[in-house]
């Protein structure tokens, strides 16, 4: 292309294909959900959402149970379990993005649950979830509503009762620490959560 | 009809981040726009009438997120918009003029203009995805074009 045609042809482009050019230069990262820990929404209701859907990833785990791991060092580890509000020893044993945990009930019977999932990129890469994420989403927050009408945010080893915390649109604000790291939880009364180690996450943001 | 995530993603992944992009001036809260965005895709589950309405409804929740977190106090992802300019690959060097120009207007007349001149949006569907009057879309796109012409001068056409 000579100069002058050049020319002509900067002089012929209009605003908006100017725009459209400069603008198409930006391009979302479309990195790993994974990867991302900016927002988070999980919980009763939504994993089975997440489980059919595969946005984040699949997650099987039991349902009434919460966990922090509590030993790290192979794929054999030793973690804490919340189950039905109280502490237990556990074992978790992790290999290819599956997982099994044993532990004993209340009444002393060996109970085993296992699990496991994928995570994909939002181009459509599957892959299977690694050890550290299935840990970093058994020691995500999760909240539980007992029988009793009461409700937990289960956190590590913390357990805090938000019963009264609801304001009067359903929604609760909880802040989490964890060592060092904070985050900050909304809950929508029986309708799902989401975290941001930023701020509360907007409850119009999700669900 | 629905899509698929992965294929919305495909689809209109980079049309909502610089949508975002354009009242966050920031990356990383562009991209959590669209990744919150996409969540509420997915878990909402709407049926929408065609590929436009889900365009258009993508559209005007990433735009609502991105106010959100760029008005949050608790906001802390302040990388300058400069910075990631400098990391654009603009085809002519005037582009980065127009990026430059574009991300100095204000946050109300930056949207209008990107909704006008990216999406190829009309006044009246712009006011629909922003829940504004037409009349007000109107005059922030004169105005917002006007800033536009002060500061790009000969780069900018009177085409519109």
């Amino acid at each position: 292309m000579t100069n002058r045609e050049m020319k002509k042809e900067k002089e012929t482009i209009t605003n908006r294909e100017r725009y459209q050019r400069t603008f198409s230069a930006l391009h979302a990262s479309g990195k790993d959900v994974m990867e991302v820990t900016t927002m988070k929404q999980r919980g009763k209701i939504r994993i089975g959402k997440l489980a059919t859907a595969c946005m984040a990833f699949i997650l099987v785990l039991g349902l009434t149970s919460a966990a922090y791991a509590a030993d790290i060092g192979g794929i054999r580890r030793n973690i804490q379990l919340w189950i039905h509000g109280d502490q237990t020893d556990a074992v978790i044993e992790i290999e290819n993005g599956q997982y099994s945990l044993t532990y004993e009930d209340e009444d002393g019977t060996v109970q085993q649950q296992s699990g496991g999932g994928i995570a994909f990129d939002w181009k459509g890469k599957e892959r299977p979830l690694t050890e550290e994420e299935i840990l970093e989403e058994l020691n995500s927050p999760d909240v539980q509503y007992e029988e009793d009408g009461s409700i937990w945010v289960y956190y590590f080893d913390q357990k805090i009762e938000i019963t009264d915390k609801f304001d009067d649109q359903g929604v609760c604000y909880v802040q989490l620490k964890n060592g060092k790291d904070t985050l900050y939880m909304t809950v929508k009364y029986q309708n799902g959560y989401a975290t941001s180690p930023h701020s509360y996450p907007s409850p119009r943001s999700f669900n | 009809m629905r899509l698929p995530v992965a294929i919305v993603f495909q689809k209109y992944g980079d049309r909502l981040f610089a949508a975002a992009f354009s009242i966050c001036r920031n990356q990383m809260d562009a991209d959590d726009a669209v990744q919150e965005t996409l969540i509420k895709y997915n878990t909402l589950e709407l049926d929408y009438a065609d590929e436009s309405h889900i365009k258009a409804w993508l559209l005007r929740v990433v735009i609502n997120r991105a106010k959100d977190i760029s008005s949050s106090f608790w906001r802390k992802n302040k990388v300058a918009w400069e910075e990631y300019g400098e990391t654009l690959h603009f085809e002519e060097p005037e582009d980065s003029r127009l990026f430059e120009a574009v991300m100095r207007l204000p946050k109300k007349y930056r949207i209008v203009i990107h909704l006008f001149y990216y999406e190829d949006y009309t006044i009246r569907e712009i006011a629909d995805v922003l829940r504004q009057r037409e009349g007000t879309i109107k005059s922030q796109l004169s105005r917002g074009r006007k800033l536009l012409k002060k500061m790009l001068m000969e780069e900018w056409n009177d085409d519109e």
